[in-house]
């Protein structure tokens, strides 16, 4: 099982212009990160906020649809977020420009 | 609290746990101020039985007295520990042994790994989305939907427009030109200092120093908000890092002055008067350094042309007190380069400008009056071969020598962005882009025919630095865009008299102010081209600096 996990993150970090990869739990708590700490804070609770909001505005424009993946893309970046009920995948990737 | 189990427990071996027990209930019945209700959960015999205990009057019942009052089967048994006997035996140690003990930092709460049993449901989603961001991930890395694309969120500054014309006219009335300019650790303040950069006799003519405070209403470009009079030419100027109205001055006479400048009336801090420790050369830069180990305090660092590189720290009763000092001796620079050979008798390299390298506090670049940027360090040992007096041991602090411009250099910056990059400007007219790592210069680039005084790198664009010409004119080069030719050409005066002096605010990225011969400062608002970092620019300054020759 731990195995897996590793096994998956490290696919998912290896990928082309990936920088880095973290899950955070459903309440904003980092499980697993590929960045130091500091970092991995700050994206894991700002993200989390974030990803809560955009739920909920989907949820209110129709309560039949659900949020199913998150992109932010930014000047230097591009961040990717894909949320559950337990847990979100915060993927970080500088894109080919 | 007693609970049920434990008191079936206790009934079996009443005799030995009950005066124990008695006694923690009589300090739990003290403290709870007559509750005894609480122990309603016990109703086993001893549960009872206490409960009656509890119920007496009476609470500062002594231990001792207790089993007697509630055993009421009426045989009284006493409950008395046997006299302990004690005897005093004192322990010393003979020998001890020194163990460093040494905390580590707590590891700061956040990524915490999450227990074992949380791996199958973790593995489960992950499997679950593993596969829908690698499609992303792919999607993303071909896409093409947001080449080109950007965004505005700030008003576009198509052009570079002059702000603020500011200047004293009673400096200017005596021809000073502007040597120096420094805005303040906040950005709202910009500091000049008025002195003369060509040749003559200059020493005994008075100075000043002058600031203005740009973000206050009704700011009157004659009129500096304060002026500090000085009794020689002042050559340069640097505010300190933290404290918005400090500002440190080196002399043409060889001093090092700073003052306040939110207290026009009584300016003076600290001065270095003239003693042996003195620069005997007029002062070229002056900068601030935090101290190594109080780093909220800082202490000033001044180069000279008599060769010395001094750091000084402000004492009791107004004195600057020489900490450590370095000297530039020709015999002791490394001989990594070749060098022409200097002028006989002369020993002392004279240095002409200091940068400090944002990467690493020890290490800073010297330009110097024979055209070479030396690499230096504060952490040198070796003691320089000189005579000049000093009340401090002069080291020699060189490590590196670089490859030499036609001509003294007049100013030094290193990158922001990247360690091993740094820029220096001479009187050849020629930028030199230099590696850390090697002697000869990444790039060279001429920007004039006459000399240049000032060359910085922009503070928030990685590829960006200005450049200040003795044509009149600051220059300021994209490398993204061309390295050949200045991305802008800013007309600074108008009868093509130099600028000495231009300075990168920090906080207000887009200001740019630069002083020239005709005591003006103008202060530039930079089109927005040049204050904001495009997508890829920090991987392409890596790229630049990888050029170094292998």
């Amino acid at each position: 099982m731990q195995a897996e996990v590793e096994e998956t993150l490290k696919r998912i970090q290896s990928h082309k212009g990936v920088m880095g990869t973290m899950v955070v739990n459903a309440e904003g708590i980092p499980i697993r990160t590929t960045l130091d700490n500091s970092t991995t804070v700050q994206y894991a609770g700002l993200l989390h906020q974030l990803t809560m909001k955009a739920k909920s505005t989907v949820r209110d424009i129709d309560p039949q649809n659900d949020l199913t993946f998150l992109r932010i893309r930014s000047k230097k970046h591009e961040i990717m977020v894909a949320p559950d009920k337990e847990y979100l995948l915060i993927v970080i990737q500088n894109p080919c420009e | 609290m007693v609970d049920t189990g434990m008191s079936w427990r206790l009934l079996k071996n009443m005799d030995v746990w009950l005066p124990a027990v008695l006694a923690t209930l009589t300090e739990s019945q003290s403290t709870s101020r007559g509750g005894a209700e609480s122990e309603g959960d016990t109703e086993s015999e001893a549960g009872s039985r206490l409960r009656a205990v509890s119920t007496e009057p009476d609470m500062r019942l002594q231990p001792m007295n207790l089993p007697r009052q509630c055993l009421a089967s009426g045989h009284s048994k006493s409950c008395q520990t046997a006299s302990i006997a004690t005897a005093e035996a004192s322990v010393q140690t003979r020998k001890h042994a020194d163990a460093e003990v040494q905390t580590e930092v707590p590891a700061p709460v956040g990524a915490r790994t999450v227990a074992q049993h949380d791996s199958p449901r973790l593995a489960a989603f992950l499997r679950r989305v593993e596969a829908m961001v690698i499609r992303e991930l792919n999607k993303n890395w071909q896409s093409h939907a947001f080449d080109g694309f950007e965004v505005n969120w700030t008003e576009q500054q198509p052009t570079v427009t002059c702000l603020h014309t500011l200047g004293y006219p009673p400096a200017q009335g005596q021809g000073l030109h502007v040597t120096s300019v420094s805005w303040n650790t906040t950005g709202s303040v910009v500091a000049c200092a008025y002195g003369r950069l060509d040749d003559g006799d200059w020493s005994t003519l008075k100075s000043f120093v002058c600031a203005w405070n740009l973000d206050r209403r009704g700011l009157n470009p004659q009129q500096p908000s304060a002026v500090v009079e000085v009794p020689s030419a002042v050559m340069c100027l640097a505010f300190h890092p933290t404290q918005p109205s400090h500002v440190a001055g080196g002399l043409y006479s060889g001093e090092v002055l700073v003052w306040d400048v939110s207290h026009p009336e009584d300016p003076l801090l600290w001065r270095t008067g003239l003693t042996d420790d003195t620069h005997t050369d007029p002062v070229y830069q002056v900068l601030w350094l935090p101290e190594p180990r109080h780093s909220h305090r800082f202490q000033v660092l001044s180069v000279a042309t008599d060769g010395k590189v001094l750091l000084w720290q402000g004492g009791g009763a107004g004195q600057l007190q020489l900490t450590e000092g370095f000297a530039l001796v020709v015999q002791q620079l490394p001989r990594n380069t070749k060098l022409k050979k200097p002028p006989r008798g002369e020993t002392e390299v004279g240095a002409t400008a200091v940068a400090f390298s944002g990467f690493d506090p020890s290490l800073f670049v010297l330009g110097t009056e024979g055209g070479f940027p030396l690499k230096c360090s504060l952490a040198a040992e070796e003691a320089a071969l000189t005579r000049m007096p000093s009340s401090v041991p002069l080291r020699a602090p060189a490590r590196f020598t670089f490859s030499p411009h036609g001509g003294p250099i007049y100013s030094v910056s290193c990158s922001p962005f990247h360690r091993n990059l740094f820029l220096s400007a001479g009187t050849d007219g020629h930028i030199h882009l230099y590696s850390m790592l090697q002697a000869q210069p990444l790039a060279s680039l001429q920007l004039s025919h006459k000399y240049l005084f000032a060359v910085r790198w922009s503070p928030v664009r990685p590829l960006v630095f200005a450049a200040a010409s003795g044509e009149g004119d600051v220059q300021l080069f994209d490398l993204r865009k061309s390295s050949q030719k200045p991305t802008v050409s800013i007309k600074q005066t108008q009868d093509d008299s130099p600028v000495y002096c231009l300075e990168f605010n920090r906080q207000q990225t887009q200001l740019l102010a630069a002083g020239d011969a005709k005591g003006t400062v103008k202060v530039w608002q930079l089109s927005t081209e040049f204050t904001e970092q495009g997508p890829r620019e920090a991987e392409d300054l890596e790229q630049l600096a990888a050029e170094v020759a292998t």
